[in-house]
């Protein structure tokens, strides 16, 4: 071969790990990319068994891998996505990976060496550390877009079509398992005169910390949701009517006591509430129980405001609203 | 298209090489595996890259599958892609084939690892007797879950017109566990197995 010159250096440039074994797992070869990252000397490993140099190895998974390129005589792949590393090395990212090891794709090679009878395998080592840290990265990003899918960019609870969504599956679990499912739509009072008075800036104010105080409310398992520009759902699963009431009450109560800074200005703001609980006879869609919550929420207002009414069956027709 | 006929000797040679390669396979494997491997006579077709996807998906709908790629490449412009397809209720069965401990591997771990063994054992005796020797990429998985494969296929854009596809239906007697294995061999690449073919016919 009149280029073999260029084997010797080419290997020790070579920015991928290159380590030879016999069918006994002998090293017979390691280049420099080894040597440097492993802190070892060719010198002394050679002929010493790479699971001894090597010890943190999984022994009985890569002696299997090596066997089937032995015994096929075919190459054999391990990618760091299944198994990130193994061979523990550092790689050249310290500071700006959050893993420690060197991720890796690993290739198992057949060799047919003309000067000995005995097989041999050549392990190549990749550095994948680069696919590694895109793939967290956007693992990251998907959970942060999945997450900003379901919320209302304004007040943070959920949004109006993720909040249906889950609206849509209590209500189907509910009547699976006959368990009672309540809901709670409520307004604020008199909001336009909050934007007159305090302007947009106030109005949004005035949302975003009646939502996140309302949220510490509220237990884990209910469902708090934005349904439109001041109106707010509640779902809250295995609650019959009467507890929900309770809950109406002493979240209305609780808001209307509780004052807001702005611009050096205290606001004070009212809810309306009504209350509605799923019959599994009356509501066969989720807009029913929505209707029948948001009639009882027009009762609410009627009546004065800063109050909680509930549905109860047979009550008056739902009229036009009023704010 | 009408460069890329198979003629009658061509397709015969083509036939016979890919019926040795895989009584080789099927030797190795039996052996490596310890179990009885039965390899139906392959078929070979030239495909338009347009019917591929349909044909995946009948093959496949209605059940959960995975498919695992597998690219390789030799001299004189040998290349293709080999894909394998299980039922997954199938690839259940690998670790028991392979001598794995249960959550020793994951199951993606296994699928490369039973896909790369039955495409690099048949391939590498194809390569042989064309006097070829071939690299494989690592294999990847390119789906597995339920109903993924058509659309996956779908939104896949074969970047050549015809391809030479060559279809191994893998069957492990002892498990009960078989895949299909599909060679493809897009475009240019078939030309220059034919230039193969023809130079292997005249020595004969």
């Amino acid at each position: 071969m009149p280029h073999a010159w260029l084997c010797s250096p080419i290997l020790s440039q070579l920015n991928s790990g290159v380590i030879v074994v016999d069918d006994e797992y002998q090293i017979h070869y390691l280049n420099s990319f080894i040597e440097r990252h492993a802190s070892l000397q060719l010198s002394e490993v050679q002929g010493k068994s790479l699971f001894s140099v090597f010890a943190d190895l999984p022994e009985a998974w890569l002696k299997r891998k090596l066997m089937s390129v032995l015994d096929l005589n075919t190459p054999a792949f391990s990618s760091w996505e299944q198994r990130q590393y193994i061979f523990k090395l550092p790689h050249l990212r310290p500071i700006t990976s959050s893993s420690q090891y060197m991720a890796q794709n690993c290739s198992m090679l057949p060799l047919t060496a003309e000067h000995t009878e005995q097989p041999l395998i050549c392990i190549l080592i990749e550095d994948a550390t680069d696919a590694f840290v895109y793939q967290q990265h956007l693992s990251k990003t998907l959970i942060e877009l999945e997450r900003a899918n379901r919320q209302d960019g304004l007040t943070k609870v959920l949004n109006r079509r993720y909040w249906e969504e889950q609206l849509k599956q209590e209500i189907h679990r509910a009547q699976r398992y006959q368990h009672s499912l309540s809901m709670i739509l409520f307004d604020l009072d008199k909001f336009k005169d909050l934007n007159d008075k305090y302007g947009h800036l106030g109005g949004d104010f005035v949302l975003i910390q009646l939502a996140s105080f309302i949220g510490s409310l509220l237990r884990d398992s209910d469902l708090f949701g934005r349904y439109g520009g001041e109106e707010f759902g509640i779902i809250l699963p295995d609650t019959a009517l009467e507890g929900a009431v309770e809950v109406a009450e002493r979240i209305c109560q609780a808001v209307a006591e509780y004052p807001m800074l702005f611009n050096q200005q205290t606001i004070r703001a009212s809810i309306s509430m009504g209350v509605a609980e799923l019959l599994p006879k009356q509501h066969l869609l989720h807009d029913d129980l929505i209707r029948c919550a948001d009639m009882a929420l027009y009762n609410a207002k009627r009546a004065g405001r800063n109050r909680v009414c509930s549905y109860l069956a047979g009550e008056t027709e739902y009229q036009k609203k009023v704010n | 298209m009408s460069t890329l006929g198979f003629s009658e000797e061509q397709r015969d040679c083509l036939q016979e090489i890919i019926n040795v390669a895989m009584g080789l396979a099927s030797d190795k494997l039996a052996r490596f595996l310890n179990t009885f491997v039965h390899l139906q006579v392959p078929s070979i077709a030239l495909v338009g890259a347009s019917h591929i996807p349909a044909e995946f998906e009948n093959r496949y709908q209605d059940t959960e599958a995975a498919l695992v790629s597998q690219g390789f490449f030799g001299n004189e412009g040998v290349r293709g892609e080999a894909i394998v397809l299980y039922q997954m209720e199938n690839a259940h069965k690998i670790s028991a084939l392979l001598g794995y401990e249960v959550g020793d591997v994951s199951e993606i771990e296994m699928l490369t690892d039973i896909s790369s063994i039955l495409t690099t054992t048949f391939l590498n005796g194809l390569a042989d007797q064309i006097e070829n020797s071939l690299s494989y990429s690592a294999p990847r998985v390119l789906s597995s879950a339920k109903g993924d494969i058509s659309s996956l296929l779908k939104n896949t854009s074969f970047h050549w017109e015809h391809a030479l596809k060559v279809d191994i239906s893998y069957q492990l007697i002892d498990h009960s566990f078989n895949c299909d294995m599909i060679l493809l061999i897009p475009g240019e690449a078939v030309t220059n197995i034919q230039r193969i073919l023809d130079r292997i016919l005249e020595e004969y």
